[in-house]
């Protein structure tokens, strides 16, 4: 891509910061360990094994802080809590990136303390230090067996965890990595029998922690690093216990094209536009929790999740609840059909058909969540720029119908317009979005409220290019997504449409009534691929100017 | 979700362990002991273990001299262009073969756990051969124009 590893790491000033601080704390817990170990007079005799011993206690130490890391990113309900507190500390939704960060310089750490600890052992035997040979260390004692058994157990989460097997093939990476499990008793469990001692054998005593500070001089990093773990711990229990909660699934819809809406009742659970849940079907399975967009605004009596059928999982989902495959295809050609012989304006495209449970009862659910998003504070700035790309568009059903809801009621807050941007390959497959599209559409009284842009980026033939000439000419809807907005075709070019958008707020005629002392926000919301989201943000940066603030979000999944 | 597609997983086992191989052989040649040294001998202060002389022809070739270490060496790094792939075997009949990758990670097993420092390789470079016998099993087969990215007409 268009820049290199150095301007990369380097030259953004909030990623510099976060290599300087991340790594600079792993290199002083290195070299405290170290030294602290070279410098402890009680430890002379393990000194004798020199830099090896200095290595692996400093090696030892860093992993300690990355065991204690690597599981605060995976805090969700805590992530959710603090998130609008602690959002302008940290990026809250890069939390899958940081785990990864730490998960390398783990490996990488591992690699240091193993390294330093063969060496260690080799000596230990040679020296008979301790009366002991160096494989009884590695497979006779808590420390060696409870290493060897973590470095497997990363092995395999590891490789299941590379984002290839991910895609491949969900369930080897979501089981391995609950690995995590054992990893982390491995963890604390690593330095027990008082392994850094100043006595030849260890000294244990029978009150906890069933060894004698006297003579075990290890670093005590368990005290620290197991609280991570325990919180973690105590969350996954909430989870469950949440998601037991009662809830029913009250409705199933399919819609022609072949997206399954779920329409779930639970009324314990609270939510906000733009966030995104986990469900579980015991019928299916009952272990596998998969994620999705929640797609129905807080007001919304029900909380509904559009579902496509593209892997096992959803396949075995629309089979349980009586939308198969056959039965959607049937389905989309009946719709297609009837579509054809309908001579309305515009089509039948918006028409679901609700899936008749009096045969077998719709399958129980369960769904935890709800978490987070940063699209919540769409209220808070005057212009807000929704970009949706692909699939990303799922959240903006739900907060363009939070917006509407708000609309009615009159209270959208500073919010004075909203861009809609919606950049896609094939339209069509969204059929479900573009209904929703439609009555938000149709809702707005204020045309200059809601704006709705479609970009389709598909190559088209030249038959559907002559189609669309003929048929679009001088029609009050647009004949490939039934909506009034013309769609465009080709990519957007963010830099003119931001430049616009900056002249048009500046010379006064875009937010009419607003004066141009006060400095305006225009807030973008993007979801969709990291390319793009790159080209947006670069674009935003571009137009940044001293009486418009552009600031902009991406969403991850 | 998909199915797991055994060979694709197997090559990241089988990258890791022979970078863990080419890495203990590296410290083996440093400080050189065999990994078995314990069965028959008895330990020394100072000294550690003393092996028996029915071991001399492994002492011979471990410690005396490092080959078994540089043969696993050699082997790792053979391996890892056969697997990485080095660009003049990409899409070869070799590059293709389970059985040539099977055969290799067994012998690197061998080889590996006979030194001290290679038994963590030697295990993964087996649970590495083991899942490229169950994509052999299975008929896994490399895909040719992978690297096209699906897109059929010319071969890579």
């Amino acid at each position: 891509m268009g820049e290199n590893f150095f301007q990369r790491e380097f030259l953004q000033p909030r990623r510099l910061a976060f290599n300087v601080i991340f790594y600079g704390l792993h290199l002083f817990f290195f070299a405290y360990g170290w030294h602290s170990q070279e410098t402890n007079k009680k430890l002379s005799a393990l000194n004798a094994l020199t830099w090896s011993v200095w290595t692996s206690r400093g090696a030892g130490l860093v992993l300690a802080f990355d065991g204690g890391l690597i599981l605060v990113p995976m805090l969700r309900n805590v992530i959710r809590v603090v998130r609008p507190r602690l959002a302008w500390l940290f990026p809250a939704d890069e939390n899958i990136w940081f785990h990864r960060q730490v998960a390398y310089s783990m490996a990488f750490w591992a690699m240091v303390h193993t390294t330093a600890h063969y060496v260690n052992f080799f000596n230990v035997e040679r020296t008979q230090v301790r009366p002991e040979i160096a494989l009884d260390i590695h497979y006779k004692q808590a420390g060696g067996i409870s290493g060897h058994f973590m470095l497997l157990i990363m092995v395999l989460m590891y490789t299941t965890a590379h984002h290839k097997i991910r895609h491949q093939c969900f369930e080897a990476f979501w089981y391995t990595h609950h690995l995590a499990f054992f990893f982390m008793i491995g963890l604390y469990a690593h330095a027990t029998g008082c392994f850094v001692r100043d006595s030849p054998g260890p000294d244990y005593i029978s009150s906890f922690p069933f060894y004698s500070t006297e003579h075990c001089l290890g670093y005590e990093s368990w005290r620290f690093t197991i609280w991570p773990g325990i919180i973690y711990f105590g969350e996954r229990v909430w989870r469950e216990i949440r998601a037991r909660r009662a809830t029913r699934l009250s409705k199933v819809l399919v819609h022609p094209s072949g997206a399954m809406e779920l329409r779930i009742i639970k009324p314990s659970f609270k939510y906000v536009a733009g966030q995104w849940l986990f469900i579980q079907v015991p019928d299916v399975s009952g272990w596998q929790w998969h994620p999705f967009t929640i797609t129905s605004a807080p007001e919304d009596p029900y909380v509904s999740v559009h579902i496509r059928q593209v892997g096992d999982w959803t396949y075995a989902l629309g089979e349980r609840v009586g939308a198969g495959p056959q039965v959607v295809a049937a389905m989309t050609k009946a719709a297609l059909k009837g579509d054809e012989k309908d001579d309305r304006a515009y089509g039948s495209r918006g028409d679901f058909v609700e899936i008749d449970s009096t045969g077998r009862a719709l399958p129980a659910v369960r769904i935890d969540g709800p978490y987070g998003a940063p699209a919540e504070d769409v209220f808070n700035v005057e212009v807000a720029v929704l970009v949706g790309a692909g699939i990303g568009v799922t959240p903006f059903a739900s907060i363009l119908k939070h917006i509407w809801y708000r609309q009615k009621k009159g209270t959208l807050g500073s919010l004075k317009r909203v861009e809609f941007f919606w950049v896609c390959r094939d339209a069509p497959s969204f059929g479900w979005f573009q209904t929703l599209l439609q009555e938000v559409e149709a809702a707005q009284a204020d045309p200059n409220f809601l704006r709705i842009n479609i970009y389709l980026t598909q190559k088209i033939s030249e038959d559907m290019l002559w189609n669309i000439a003929v048929n679009d000419a001088g029609a009050e809807y647009d004949p490939l997504t039934l909506l009034r907005t013309r769609t465009m075709f080709g990519r957007p070019d963010w830099k003119s449409i931001y430049a616009r958008m900056s002249q048009a707020i500046q010379s006064g005629q875009y937010l009419p009534g607003t004066s141009a002392q006060l400095k305006t926000t225009v807030g973008t919301y993007f979801c969709g691929p990291g390319v793009l989201a790159k080209a947006i943000k670069e674009a935003t940066v571009a137009a940044q100017c001293s009486s418009i603030n552009f600031t902009f979000a991406k969403e991850h999944f | 979700m998909g199915n797991l597609i055994w060979h694709e997983y197997a090559r990241y086992v089988a990258l890791t362990s022979v970078a863990y191989s080419m890495w203990a052989a590296f410290w083996g040649i440093l400080y050189r002991k065999y990994f078995f040294d314990f069965v028959h001998g008895i330990v020394r202060s100072p000294g550690g273990v003393q092996p028996a002389a029915s071991d001399s022809i492994f002492i011979t070739v471990i410690v005396k001299a490092p080959i078994v270490q540089i043969l696993s060496m050699l082997l790792a790094f053979g391996y890892l262009a056969l697997d990485y792939p080095a660009p003049f075997l990409k899409g070869s009949v070799i590059h293709r073969s389970f059985p040539i990758r099977i055969i290799l990670l067994f012998l690197q097993t061998f080889l590996s756990i006979l030194y001290y420092q290679g038994t963590n390789a030697a295990l993964y470079s087996f649970i590495a051969a083991m899942c490229y016998v169950r994509a052999q099993v299975k008929g896994e087969m490399m895909a040719d124009a992978k690297d096209n990215k699906g897109r059929g007409g010319g071969k890579a």
